[in-house]
């Protein structure tokens, strides 16, 4: 599981030129990686073929931390 | 109409990412059309632009120009060069009685093109979440807005080849009623994309030689991209903080023909309608201006009404004021024209030096005035007048002087 993790953290890196050290599993994704709306839908399409998954609309949004999202897909890869 | 101040100019075209640099080219009544590079021409009537192989893109984070278009990128360009030379600090400013105008007739096609593209082919999930808020006209109006953190008056102006200018003149008019202080106008354009392209062909305006306004051989123009921002003030707010201005603007005219879709009244009623409501609002009379820079859109019909317009606000003087379409040395900015065009202007009046109609050969005897070509010409400019015009009639002209 530290595997996606670390997966995770890297998408947000390459997606949204951020550094590593910014994303961490506290951080706020609209608080304090400022993420809207439409990076919201780039992140979650991304996590949809990196892990081969379906997330519903509003189950992942920026009012989430990092550590939220790695939970989310987490839960759907343990089904 | 009140006195509003230029001072502050930004330019991003073909002939220099810099307003030193684009001011010596164009002196230099050089070309800067090239063969198109960036996709495969070859099947197009035109296959040349004047294109900017030297944008500098480094100051903008790599998140954010992802999520837009050139064209975007060329205005926040312009306007972080605009700001710089006004040595205006918008930590300063009240973000409120800040405005944003910026004209384009294209809008962000390039993104737009290969996004529908990635539709038509992978489906919905192709496509980029960013297109929406990339293609659309008001994008650099946006971008400019969130990236300085403005908040005033605003507004974006689609009015085909005239958008920029109408959109310095309505910024102008907003100064002039004091919902701003201070205003970022202009306009951007890129349309040297395969869709664009082929919509300025399939209008049947585009020149498959060269570019040559009021030349008895011309058949159309040449496109370029580029960008142009002016920073427009309210005269006590630039006399307050004490810095250099290029000039005013004075006066503002803007009448439709209401003749042809495509093609401008053939005796240039409207377009003489608009000069002069833009020197009686100045408070000029003709013979006061000292040069017009011309919209010169370079087809039959553009050219001759253009002349007879000027030709009947101006009687017997008209072939006494210089003339010229500098554009004939970057291509038509569509959008973005008449902001370029008002940007050489000012820097004409500044140096005394009128910028040359270039590619001009053969002498049309429907089109008879001075059009300085080839070659600028020194030559002392207080006052002067451009011209900007749209498919299907749309006219807008202003009046602008030296400081």
């Amino acid at each position: 599981m530290e595997n996606i993790e670390k997966r995770i953290k890297e998408l947000f890196v390459k997606l949204f030129d951020m550094k590593p050290e910014e994303v961490t599993l506290k951080a706020n994704l609209n608080d304090d990686l400022g993420m809207d709306s439409t990076e919201m839908v780039e992140l979650i399409v991304a996590l949809e073929k990196e892990f081969k998954i379906g997330i519903e609309d509003g189950e992942i949004t920026n009012k989430h931390c990092v550590s939220d999202v790695v939970r989310i897909v987490e839960d759907k890869l343990k089904q | 109409m009140k006195n509003i101040a230029v001072t502050g100019i930004g330019i991003v075209a073909s002939p220099g990412v810099s307003k030193e640099e684009f001011w010596q080219n164009i002196k230099a009544g050089k070309s800067f059309i090239s063969p198109i590079t960036r996709f495969d021409a070859s099947n197009y009537l035109s296959q040349v632009a004047g294109q900017i192989e030297n944008l500098n893109t480094n100051h903008l984070p790599r998140r954010l120009l992802k999520k837009m278009d050139r064209f975007s990128v060329m205005a926040l360009t312009a306007t972080e060069e605009a700001l710089k030379d006004a040595f205006l600090d918008l930590t300063q400013e009240d973000p409120y009685k800040i405005g944003i105008f910026t004209g384009n007739a294209l809008g962000g096609w390039l993104y737009a093109e290969t996004e529908l593209r990635d539709l038509y082919v992978e489906g919905r999930e192709g496509v980029s979440p960013y297109l929406a808020s990339a293609w659309f006209p008001a994008a650099p109006q946006g971008q400019i807005s969130i990236y300085y953190g403005i908040k005033g008056y605003s507004k974006t102006v689609v009015a085909d080849k005239a958008s920029a200018l109408m959109a310095i003149g309505y910024a102008a008019q907003v100064i002039g009623h004091k919902k701003i202080d201070v205003a970022l106008a202009g306009g951007t354009e890129a349309p040297v994309t395969p869709y664009a392209l082929l919509c300025c062909s399939t209008e049947g305006s585009i020149s498959r030689r060269p570019y040559r306004p009021f030349d008895k051989e011309r058949n159309g123009f040449v496109i370029g991209e580029g960008a142009g921002i002016l920073v427009l003030e309210d005269v006590e707010h630039a006399l307050k903080r004490g810095i250099n201005i290029y000039g005013f603007i004075k006066g503002y005219g803007s009448f439709c023909d209401g003749v042809d879709r495509i093609m401008p009244d053939p005796n240039g009623k409207g377009l003489a309608k608009a000069i002069k409501a833009a020197l009686d609002t100045a408070g000029y009379e003709p013979e006061e201006i000292d040069y017009i820079c011309a919209d010169g859109v370079g087809t039959k019909w553009g050219d001759i009404s253009e002349t007879r317009a000027i030709k009947e606000v101006f009687g017997s003087y008209a072939k006494k004021i210089p003339v010229s379409a500098p554009k004939s040395m970057f291509g038509h900015l569509l959008g973005a024209s008449g902001a370029v065009d008002l940007i050489i202007t000012f820097l004409a009046m500044q140096d005394g030096v009128i910028p040359p109609t270039i590619n001009y050969q053969t002498q049309d005897p429907e089109c008879d005035l001075d059009y300085v070509p080839n070659k600028c010409r020194l030559k002392e400019v207080k006052k002067a007048l451009v011209i900007s015009r749209g498919r299907g009639g749309i006219n807008a002209v202003l009046a602008v002087e030296r400081r």
